[in-house]
């Protein structure tokens, strides 16, 4: 019974530890600026703690450096159970635009398994909050996956090397998976 | 480290009162010109692949699967909101939305994913060809001289489309 | 029967004293978000954090986690054993268990439950950590203690239901010396309950948190707790030597005018805590050598009988 109580509380109070693993510092300032009073992320009970063993929720940014991945991979296994990785920031998310750069091993995924993206160059302290918000389940996420056809198949084709000796049409049917 | 400036710090921050915009449950909209997600209009893409070329991310990938379809497919993960593909593009059928709510638990949702017609010619059954930026002058028109006063008008105003691709520059034409 | 309503006493005051400590840093932190002109954190939310700290996973690491447990276990203790020797409001449950060197002797133990925290963790920045909360123990608690002892100078005896209950002014004559001591209580309150200008050893930015570090979970949660109760606990001790007033009325209204004066306390503290940026040790040391030496010529008044 204490368990369950202790469970749903751990919504209510969630402390966050920041990671900067080799990010421009762009981000990094976004989020000191959800941390003042004009955005004031306190009033979730979101506080932050200087050390991983304190923290419920690691906030990275920055791409996974070959210099630095030691270091977020120890960052990481300090936290207690239960914990959630949020990736600020492009870097964190895909690489950014630095993913074939020679220090980079690439997203943040390739050394911690991370539960919630954030994108945005850097994300407004608004993205920020919203990413909090659907964390906790105040509100629903907005985007998904999108895709248009022009063209279903198959496609008939008129090519004169296609068109078979007796003037019947090549008709395409394959598609490859991308 | 005077008391006085603490208490006048701490009567300013309290005449102040609450300055916390309740952001969640009242929407707060960006500012004007903000780059947000690229959204692809595939009514009006060509599929030229300019915005591939350009994104300095390599976020933008190309397929052609045979003469006719070609798939291009943005990948939301590393897209910098830098806004070049939409500056790029000839067909204005990229335009930088002002949605910035995007965080997600999977970073698949961001992607859009075109399948485009190119068309063929029925002749030679190669794709055809955009017309290039001089051959496009030479179709509008470059001379705009004034027939019915008999006036010959120096400069041209034709302009390749009806708006200007770079918002902040204003060039005056005569 | 003599035994068992100074037991029954001091389980109630400890009780109460653990219910109302979250509320009381809850109302800290909101009145702290209310002087940056922000909304703060619901007023419950260090309850929240304490359950939840209790429902994470306790991770033992550190050189000795033996030592670790004992400390997590000591600090809580100490605090709540101080609780049933204050006085609040009402006469203190356990006031013939000993006499005010016991107070300090508990008081000091409170601190060292932390030095020895730092030091089963071993790691370099809780080792700095503690070094600081040594120094600032040992400039801090000689204030305390003299404070404690002009009272008892004045009360003429140690024990406690003498020198908790307004001692220092002597009967009603406000001799020069307790004036000087309130003065110097009331200017190193703040470090006494690890509040910002003073808060050195647990300096989150600078020491990644000091001696707490590496704990995790529900040891935290013990800390936490001891910490938030100290809050009060102190300020119960300050409100029995210096303003003892009302406490000789009908039951409920002196119990209600203690809570009233530990809450203008509070208010004080957080606001005192919400305008100031943290000390370095140096200055910190170097102010506390200042108020140690006028604390000095307090006791000396004292004992010439000023």
């Amino acid at each position: 019974m204490l368990k369950t109580l202790c469970q749903k509380m751990s919504g209510r109070s969630l402390w966050v530890y920041h990671a900067n693993s080799g990010g421009c510092n762009g981000c990094d300032i976004e989020v000191l600026n959800v941390l003042t009073p004009y955005y004031d992320v306190e009033r979730f009970g979101i506080k932050l703690v200087g050390s991983p063993r304190h923290a419920d929720v690691m906030l990275c940014q920055g791409p996974a450096l070959r210099a630095t991945a030691k270091a977020l991979r120890r960052a990481y296994e300090a936290m207690p159970a239960p914990k959630l990785v949020f990736a600020i920031g492009s870097c964190a998310c895909g690489g950014g635009i630095w993913f074939d750069s020679y220090p980079v091993i690439g997203p943040i995924e390739k050394l911690i398994p991370v539960d919630f993206y954030i994108p945005g160059c850097p994300p407004r302290p608004e993205a920020i909050v919203y990413g909090v918000a659907v964390a906790l389940g105040l509100v629903d996420k907005k985007t998904a996956p999108a895709q248009f056809k022009q063209l279903e198949l198959p496609v008939p084709r008129y090519h004169p090397k296609d068109l078979l000796g007796s003037g019947e049409m090549v008709v395409y049917e394959k598609a490859e998976k991308v | 480290m005077s008391l006085k400036s603490k208490l006048k710090e701490t009567l300013l921050c309290l005449k102040a009162g609450r300055v916390t915009l309740p952001y969640p449950a009242r929407g707060h909209p960006a500012p004007e010109g903000f780059r947000g997600r690229p959204v692809f209009n595939a009514a009006k893409c060509t599929g030229c692949a300019g915005c591939a070329n350009n994104c300095p991310a390599r976020e933008i990938l190309v397929l052609d699967v045979c003469q006719e379809i070609r798939i291009l497919k943005y990948l939301g993960r590393r897209c910098a909101y830098c806004g070049r593909c939409a500056e790029v593009c000839p067909e204005r059928a990229i335009t930088m939305s002002q949605e910035f709510e995007t965080a997600t638990d999977s970073i698949g949702d961001l992607q859009q994913r075109l399948e485009l017609f190119m068309s063929t010619c029925q002749r030679c059954g190669r794709c055809f060809d955009p017309p290039s930026v001089l051959e496009e002058l030479k179709l509008k028109g470059y001379r705009l001289d004034d027939l019915a006063n008999e006036r010959w008008v120096f400069g041209s105003k034709a302009y390749l489309t009806s708006e200007p691709a770079v918002d902040d520059i204003r060039i005056e034409w005569d | 029967m003599n035994l068992l309503q100074p037991l029954f006493g001091a389980l109630a005051n400890a009780g109460l004293v653990l219910l109302l400590a979250p509320l009381f840093q809850g109302a800290l932190r909101k009145l702290t978000a209310i002087f940056q002109s922000r909304q703060g954190p619901p007023l419950l939310q260090p309850y929240f954090d304490l359950l939840k700290l209790l429902g994470k996973e306790d991770i033992e690491s550190g050189e000795s986690p033996v030592v670790q447990r004992f400390a997590a276990y000591l600090s809580l203790a100490t605090v709540l054993t101080m609780a049933a020797l204050v006085p609040m409001g009402f006469a203190a449950p356990l006031n013939g268990a000993g006499d005010a060197i016991l107070l300090i002797y508990m008081l000091t133990l409170c601190g060292v439950s932390t030095l020895l925290a730092g030091l089963a963790a071993g790691s370099t920045y809780s080792l700095v950590g503690v070094s600081r909360e040594m120094m600032t123990m040992i400039a801090l608690e000689p204030l305390l203690a003299i404070a404690v002892f002009v009272g008892a100078i004045q009360a003429g005896s140690f024990r406690l239901e003498r020198v908790l209950n307004g001692s220092v002014y002597a009967a009603g004559n406000f001799p020069w010396s307790a004036v000087v001591m309130l003065a110097v209580m009331l200017f190193s309150f703040q470090a006494f309950v690890q509040k910002v200008p003073f808060d050195i050893s647990e300096a989150e930015t600078e020491l990644m948190e000091g001696p707490l570090m590496e704990y995790s979970g529900p040891k935290l949660a013990l800390f936490k707790y001891a910490q938030m109760a100290k809050l009060m606990v102190y300020s119960g001790i300050f409100v029995a030597l210096f303003a003892p007033w009302g406490s000789d009325l009908a039951f409920p209204i002196n119990w209600l005018f203690f809570w009233a004066k530990v809450c203008v306390l509070v208010v004080l503290v957080t606001l005192i805590a919400a305008t100031h940026a943290r000390y370095r040790i140096d200055q910190a040391l170097r102010y506390f050598a200042g108020l140690l030496a006028v604390a000095f010529a307090a006791l000396i008044l004292a004992s010439y009988g000023h």
